[in-house]
């Protein structure tokens, strides 16, 4: 497929006045050069390559817009996108083509040749031009759809349909087509009709390669610009749906559409896709990870239901959507698992309960605390994603050794130690009072220091100091942990204090 | 499990049991689950912490607020059981301004970390939903949320959607025990069945002179089915069993006197 005029369209579906003929230009080599124009100014004689000063001289009042290869790749883009509702495997042929396979999925539009036209009208009416060619070869469908007649290449009619084309056809380079030119070579023919071997020490593999790939000697696949999902199922309605109960209601049903397609291959779905695609052509993907393989469909319906109710506006519906597709996009084994009687322990319950609140708030904000290998008490327990964690650790496995009635650890940790002013009777000795958001606490209890040094792999610059930790209580009662920060006179004359959790 | 209703006695031994091996305890169909604290508390509970309803705990000055957490740890420990799991429901805010629960802060406490879910959201509103969702879940033993200063979100309306959670959770054999910390005390009116105040209390030093085993200061402010009160109780880790440490009055005035005494707090 190729959109011939792609970014003289994108500035005219932009634009509220209609300008007949205009050019786009971009500096190409220090030169002002024509890299789009509209049918108008194609009309007046002006072609692309052309320098903007050449133009000029023809058309003093030639209006001009500047070039913007992003927004129209962007445009590409969407437009790939929206293609999505005719196959998934759709492939960005940059700066202004498609490659669409629809090999096994035309008969679903009734037929080739009436997707061709569903598409060409689609696009027509959105303001884009576009010239269709379904063919047995990428390379054949790219040389008809901007050399040839646009239109459907029946199967075995490749050769053809390929030979009467001109080389540029062929997707090489300008200056392969210009020496070529020059031997008296213009169109494919001329080019299939010869021996290979002088074509292929003079213009290098490149060429034969194209030829070959055009009538179909070599295959050459599309690379999808999405993943491929393993499984799909999709909905398409005469009227658009708009309602988010409707939408929900289709996600559910789809899933029961999934569900048996993941059932004979024993898998379940860890990434669900959904994807709307709206009226006019703006397509809305969600995605929801889960913890453990799903097949129900009533969970997959609430799990979205969980994402779109906090992306509120962000998925707006406008006219509606016209189609809806469900796709798990990564599956994983899934055995059936023997529930007991009793329904004892509900794990399967709790998994989706993870779910939802991921699907609400983000996977990795739901965690589990994790002991790690280390004796530094900020990363001593790491907070890993709960749906990373297969298996829930039973045992805790505690480096530290209780030494004493209460606690050696806190309760609860600061993320960032605070700092605070303490006193102390001598220097390195245990602190008797300390001063915490503006209230002083009495220390009556201190028990320490518990010597804590960093490791020497996270002293990255050189000047990480050794930690005094204290377990103290206040006249009140308040058990905190506190921590010196440097060995006196040894790594600092002024060691500062923090406090870096609280007790029970 | 039989139709007719349970006897006084049978009610008794099934709540015995249940302190035993909280996981069997669910299935009890009829009997009310209670939560056993310390005895004293018990009498003015009426036998126990009720699950099936939302309990509010505030610290009453902020460095308590390890207290209050270490209360509502040791409560979802001795509700959790050896095998159920327990939700901590907290906001981005909260974490910054007061840190949050650290594991083997927790292993050592009698809460094993490893039972122990979290999840952090964004907005307090986003701490409601989740708490009222989790209530109904039948694989958690407790699920303790959290809300920095007073918590003004959790009103009377949201609290009266959370109580009725837990007692929906409660009618589907589950636990449903929720735990609202607030960072501040409140005078806001609300639908949990009792509202705790919190202050640590001055441990017994071991033989050593090292500090002892955590004690906390109770005040209960609000208590649906009895008096409130105020008792001193010592948590021990290794039972996870609340002991009485040294009572202080048991009637303290109600909180919602119109001329309201100032509260007095002992050190």
């Amino acid at each position: 497929m190729w959109l011939r005029r792609l970014s003289t369209d994108r500035i005219e579906r932009r634009s509220s006045e209609r300008v007949e003929t205009f050019v786009v230009v971009a500096s190409i080599k220090g030169a002002q050069r024509i890299t789009g124009l509209t049918d108008g100014a194609a009309r007046l004689g002006l072609k692309v390559g052309m320098g903007l000063a050449d133009a000029r001289a023809r058309y003093p009042k030639l209006p001009v817009v500047e070039a913007d290869p992003e927004a129209d790749r962007r445009l590409l883009e969407g437009v790939a996108d929206w293609c999505d509702r005719y196959t998934p495997l759709v492939g960005l042929d940059a700066p202004d083509g498609l490659l669409l396979d629809v090999a096994g999925c035309a008969h679903l539009f009734g037929g080739e040749a009436a997707l061709a036209r569903d598409l060409v009208t689609r696009l027509t009416q959105q303001g884009l031009r576009a010239r269709v060619a379904v063919a047995d070869t990428v390379g054949c469908a790219w040389g008809i759809a901007r050399y040839g007649k646009p239109g459907i290449i029946p199967r075995g009619e490749t050769k053809a349909a390929v030979l009467p084309l001109p080389i540029a056809a062929l997707r090489v380079e300008a200056e392969t087509v210009a020496d070529l030119k020059t031997s008296g070579l213009t169109c494919v023919a001329d080019l299939d009709a010869r021996p290979r071997a002088p074509f292929a020490a003079r213009f290098g593999k490149s060429l034969l390669l194209r030829l070959d790939q055009a009538l179909g000697a070599i295959d050459e696949p599309i690379t999808p610009r999405l993943p491929l999902p393993a499984a799909m199922a999709e909905q398409r309605f005469p009227e658009p749906i708009a309602r988010e109960t409707d939408v929900l209601g289709t996600i559910e049903h789809l899933g029961r559409q999934l569900v048996p397609a993941l059932d004979r291959r024993g898998e379940g779905g860890r990434l669900f896709q959904t994807a709307l695609f709206r009226a006019d052509g703006k397509v809305h993907r969600l995605e929801i990870g889960t913890g453990s393989p799903l097949r129900d469909p009533a969970r997959i319906r609430k799990l979205f239901e969980e994402r779109l109710a906090v992306l509120g506006d962000a998925c707006d519906p406008g006219f509606g959507y016209d189609m809806v597709r469900l796709s798990a996009l990564v599956t994983e084994r899934c055995d059936p698992v023997q529930t007991g009687l009793a329904g004892s322990d509900h794990a399967e319950e709790l998994a989706h309960l993870i779910d939802r609140f991921g699907a609400r708030f983000g996977l990795r904000r739901v965690s589990r605390l994790v002991p790690q290998d280390t004796h530094i008490p900020e990363y001593a327990a790491a907070a890993v994603p709960a749906h990373a964690i297969k298996q829930v650790p039973s045992a805790p496995s505690s480096l530290i050794e209780q030494d004493s009635l209460a606690s050696v650890r806190p309760v609860r940790l600061f993320e960032r130690p605070e700092l605070i002013e303490a006193t102390a009777q001598v220097p390195d000795g245990p602190p008797i009072s300390f001063q915490w958001r503006h209230i002083r606490h009495q220390i009556i209890h201190a028990e320490g220091p518990e010597r804590i040094a960093l490791e020497w792999w996270h002293d990255d610059q050189g000047n990480q100091l050794t930690r005094d930790y204290f377990r103290v209580e206040s006249k009140a009662g308040a058990r905190a942990w506190l921590y010196r920060e440097g060995l006196y006179e040894r790594e600092t004359p002024n060691p500062r204090w923090y406090l870096h959790g609280l007790f029970a | 499990m039989g139709p007719t209703a349970p006897q006084p006695t049978l009610n008794r031994l099934r709540q015995t049991l249940a302190e035993i091996d909280p996981s069997n305890a669910p299935r009890l169909a009829g009997a009310e689950r209670l939560i056993g604290l310390a005895d004293p508390i018990d009498r003015a509970l009426g036998g126990g912490l009720a699950c099936g309803a939302l309990h509010e705990l505030a610290p009453t000055a902020p460095i308590n607020l390890g207290a209050t957490s270490g209360f509502a740890l040791a409560i979802a420990a001795r509700a959790s059981g050896h095998r159920r799991q327990v939700l901590w429901v907290t906001t981005d805010y909260a974490a910054g301004e007061g840190g949050g629960p650290y594991g083997p802060g927790l292993d050592l406490f009698g809460m094993a970390s490893a039972r122990l879910l979290m999840l952090r959201v964004p907005k307090p509103v986003d701490v409601l939903w989740a708490m009222e969702e989790a209530l109904r879940c039948r694989a958690l033993a407790c699920v303790i949320a959290e809300m920095t200063s007073e918590g003004a979100v959790a009103d009377l309306t949201a609290t009266r959607r959370l109580a009725l959670a837990a007692r929906e959770g409660i009618s589907a054999q589950n636990s449903g025990l929720g735990l609202l910390i607030r960072h501040k005390i409140t005078d806001m009116p609300s639908a949990a069945a009792t509202r705790w105040e919190i202050a640590p209390a001055l441990s017994q030093p071991d033989a050593y002179g090292g500090i002892g085993r955590a004690r906390f200061d109770l005040s209960l402010r609000k208590n649906r089915r009895g008096p409130s009160g105020r008792w001193i109780i010592e948590w021990d880790h290794h039972e996870r069993a609340f002991q009485p440490a040294l009572s202080v009055g048991v009637a303290a005035p109600a909180l919602d006197r119109p001329d309201r005494a100032p509260l007095v707090r002992a050190g």
